[in-house]
């Protein structure tokens, strides 16, 4: 297929006139002394969406950035990228095919689900103990494996739902005591740079997790079977296409959406424990403790609240949240020890998305990345380089917050659990 | 007292300077090729252990321009050739009396379907034709430069992001450029790896030997030689304003900046000299094994990186390059294979567990690593008796 030069010109333009407006505009609101927190990026989204009108008129009015208008600007920039994609590729399947585009929006928005939830885990980690986890991937890994070693191992034939448990609760084991062991140093002062010795520190648990399941287990690749099955759905019963209709791997919604099992029962219950866990951290005292101690830890201490506890808390609940991800997740894809990589790149993208140390935002960074990911695999024409390219999709969307807006979508103001060090 | 680094350190370069001439034990050319890819380990850790221990900027990129360099001069050596005659049929340039070829990309095929354009044109020619391939040593500094390139846009990208994110940056930067080397199959021929020439293709006579294409010693010199230089470099930066502005920045930013130093202008040469370094050592092991594949940017071979700055001392990098060669001889000696009441254990893969637990016990209790403390402490013998000697003899001091 011939990529239309017009496509590329309309690409640059947006580009050009983004790059201009994010510059020039942040000079014209510094010099008039306003606020340029959201700036980068509605100047950005203004060129790109407007060209020289939005960028002009923002220049000369200079109204207040309210996230509406930025909203509705990075909207409109979107839908004229996809338009101009449109216009230059007419045959492409998620243009003219929209059963296609169907099916990928709500294949992207399930998995974007599940990498909510995971990044949620490293966010939660984040906002508490200042440390960005490297080990997320592993604790996602070593999620699916204790499941596989658990029911198929070492008691056959037990209720899978059983090995998720035993599954999450290892690695909440795991992760209470790496943090007892590993990271208490930082919190006493011993450490002159607790945010790299973090780093350092979950580096090396990874490191030493993924081999010890490597030599532990092997190389070959290990897969379990589905934990339920649908049961066998027509409805309405003689309406044509049926709305729902259900067989025991795969769910169907008006003849055009079909949702593989797996997925299906992995969102669902990380929709569930997601309610859960803001039961905890919303209604009771343990969650009001952990909130406190993110937002501000030697008041907390204050309050009577032990800081100490509630990093350990957070880090073994980090880590149960990737295990229960990996654990969801390995009855739809085949498990390597090395499979948390690419998760694991993904929570951070998701996570720097949404805000670093934002709940809410991770949830949101995490669709956004799913839907940006699926329309990546499903629109480039390539079909095997756009496979290859995944962990790139949310590398451009990484860059481009770190550039336009490095406090993420729901970013917060104010310092986390950094311990000092700011936010 | 106080010369004791210094001289060990001499003795070391001197050791390890002698050791191939010397060494006359069992399987010469497995110890070279460990003590080979030992420098090369030690130029990674010790560049990164001055971006990361010196000023502070954990980068998990560091493999990537590796990368970087090792692919740069692995393209150049395999699409530029010059011939006597123009082919007719590639994209081919006058070059002085000469032509400058450049082959086409054809990707993965079999020897016996698609022939790239210059291999038709040869085989029109029937050697009739004088056909040479680019110096290896001009594709190791175009690859160099490619990396330090590389890192002087990424450093100018990063260069305000806080640890953490510095860290997943540079990170999600590495696993992009495993993406693209991956899937641009048609140039970079993915997984199957991009054959190179040796780094000396027809032998070289040094002092009136003669070393074929295989030999080790002089890929031994000249790695040995790079990290030396590296080395040289490091300690030059180190000793200079450089090293004192880049501590200043790595302690904290702010007061540096309020003292006057241009923080941006330090963090973004001390990330372009690094990368540089590091694709360096990419280039010239890249020429030595002859092959560059996509797994040399596994998340693995930095792993080993930082495990070896870490475990050598990140803040010296003298340190870091010692504690990576000592590694990299420990690693390999450990790959042996044994038996306890009858349970077989595959020391290929705990060797590395191993290595991650050693990782975490020096992170813990070790803070400057294994390395440097011992050399902080023969630097500091007698310091103590001759403050007090000085005292002593009335200095208000």
């Amino acid at each position: 297929m011939e990529t239309p030069i017009y496509f590329w010109g309309v690409i640059l333009w947006m580009i050009a006139w983004g790059v201009l407006g994010s510059v020039a505009l942040n000079r014209r609101y510094m010099a008039r002394d306003l606020d340029t927190s959201n700036v980068s990026f509605a100047g950005a989204m203004s060129g790109a969406a407007l060209g020289p009108v939005g960028v002009g008129y923002l220049w000369l009015r200079t109204p207040a950035l309210t996230p509406r208008l930025t909203t509705v600007l990075g909207i409109l920039a979107v839908v004229l990228i996809a338009a101009a994609f449109a216009f230059a590729d007419p045959q492409n399947n998620c243009v003219a095919n929209g059963r296609f585009v169907a099916s990928q929006i709500s294949n992207g928005l399930i998995i974007g689900i599940i990498y909510g939830f995971m990044a949620l885990g490293l966010t939660l980690i984040f906002s508490i103990l200042g440390v960005v986890s490297f080990a997320h991937g592993e604790f996602y890994m070593i999620g699916g494996m204790l499941v596989y070693y658990i029911t198929v191992i070492w008691v056959p034939g037990l209720n899978p739902m059983l090995g998720v448990l035993g599954a999450c609760a290892i690695a909440f084991v795991v992760g209470a005591v790496f943090e007892r062991l590993m990271l208490t140093p930082m919190y006493r002062g011993k450490v002159d740079r607790p945010v790299e010795y973090g780093i350092l520190a979950t580096f090396g648990l990874a490191f030493t997790l993924q081999y010890f399941v490597q030599a532990m287990h092997g190389a070959s690749p290990v897969k379990v079977q589905r934990y339920v099955d649908f049961p066998r759905i027509r409805w309405p019963e003689n309406a044509d296409p049926h709305w729902i209709s259900a067989s025991r791997g795969n769910l169907t919604l008006f003849d055009t959406i079909s949702i593989s099992n797996p997925r299906f029962t992995a969102a669902i219950t990380c929709i569930v424990v997601l309610l859960a866990l803001l039961y905890l951290l919303h209604r009771t005292w343990t969650g009001k403790a952990l909130r406190a101690v993110s937002q501000d830890r030697d008041a907390a201490a204050i309050a009577g609240i032990d800081p100490n506890r509630m990093n350990m808390l957070a880090f073994a609940l980090g880590g149960m949240i990737a295990a229960l991800a990996g654990a969801l997740l390995v009855q739809a894809f085949s498990w390597l020890p090395q499979v948390g990589a690419i998760p694991a790149m993904r929570s951070f993208v998701i996570v720097v998305l949404g805000g670093l140390g934002s709940l809410p935002g991770a949830f949101v960074g995490g669709i956004l990345v799913g839907l940006v990911e699926a329309a990546g695999t499903g629109c480039l024409p390539d079909a095997q380089k756009a496979a290859s390219y995944i962990p790139a999709y949310g590398m451009i969307v990484l860059t481009l917050t770190l550039l336009l807006r490095p406090s993420g979508l729901c970013g917060r103001r104010f310092a986390s659990g950094a311990h000092g060090q700011g936010g | 007292m106080k010369q004791v680094p210094a001289l060990l350190g001499l003795m070391l370069v001197a050791f390890f300077a002698a050791f191939p001439l010397v060494y006359t034990g069992a399987n010469y050319d497995y110890v070279m090729h460990v003590l080979i890819t030992g420098f090369f380990y030690a130029i990674l850790a010790s560049s990164w252990s001055m971006l990361a221990g010196y000023a502070g900027q954990f980068s998990f990129g560091h493999m990537a321009f590796m990368g970087i360099g090792a692919y740069g001069t692995a393209l150049f050596c395999h699409y530029f050739v010059i011939a006597t005659e123009p082919t007719g049929i590639c994209t081919e340039f006058p070059f002085f009396d000469n032509w400058l070829v450049i082959k086409n990309a054809i990707g993965v095929t079999s020897s016996t379907l698609e022939q790239d354009c210059l291999q038709q044109a040869m085989d029109a020619w029937e050697g009739s034709v004088r056909v040479t391939p680019m110096p290896v040593w001009l594709g190791i500094v175009l690859g160099t430069i490619a990396g330090g390139v590389a890192g002087l846009l990424v450093g100018l990208l990063v260069l305000r992001l806080r640890a953490a994110y510095l860290a997943l940056f540079t990170l999600g930067f590495s696993e992009i450029v495993k993406a693209v080397i991956s899937a641009e199959i048609d140039i970079t021929r993915g997984q199957a790896g991009l054959e190179l020439p040796a780094l000396f293709d027809s032998g070289v006579t040094i002092l009136g030997t003669d070393f074929s294409r295989t030999d080790k010693i002089p890929p031994y010199y000249v790695m040995f030689g790079l990290l030396l230089l590296c080395l040289g470099i490091l300690t030059w930066l180190a000793r200079s304003r450089f090293g004192l502005f880049v501590r200043a920045l790595r302690e904290d930013q702010e007061a540096a900046a309020a003292l006057g130093v241009n923080t941006t202008r330090y963090k973004v040469f001390v990330f372009t000299i690094t990368t540089a370094m590091a694709a360096a050592a990419g280039a010239v092991q890249a020429h030595y094994v002859q092959i560059v594949t996509p797994n040399l940017l596994f998340l693995l071979q930095m792993s080993l990186v930082v495990a070896m700055a870490v475990i050598g001392g990140v803040e010296n990098f003298v340190a870091a390059a010692i504690g990576a060669i000592f590694l990299q001889v420990l690693l390999e000696t450990l790959r042996t294979s044994f038996t306890i009441g009858g349970i077989e254990v595959d020391m290929t893969v705990w060797r590395l567990v191993f290595f991650g637990v050693l990782l975490m016990v020096t992170l813990r209790f070790f803070r400057n690593g294994l390395i440097a403390p011992v050399i902080v402490w023969f630097g500091r013998i007698g310091v103590a008796e001759e403050t007090v000697a000085k005292r002593k003899a009335g200095g208000t001091a």
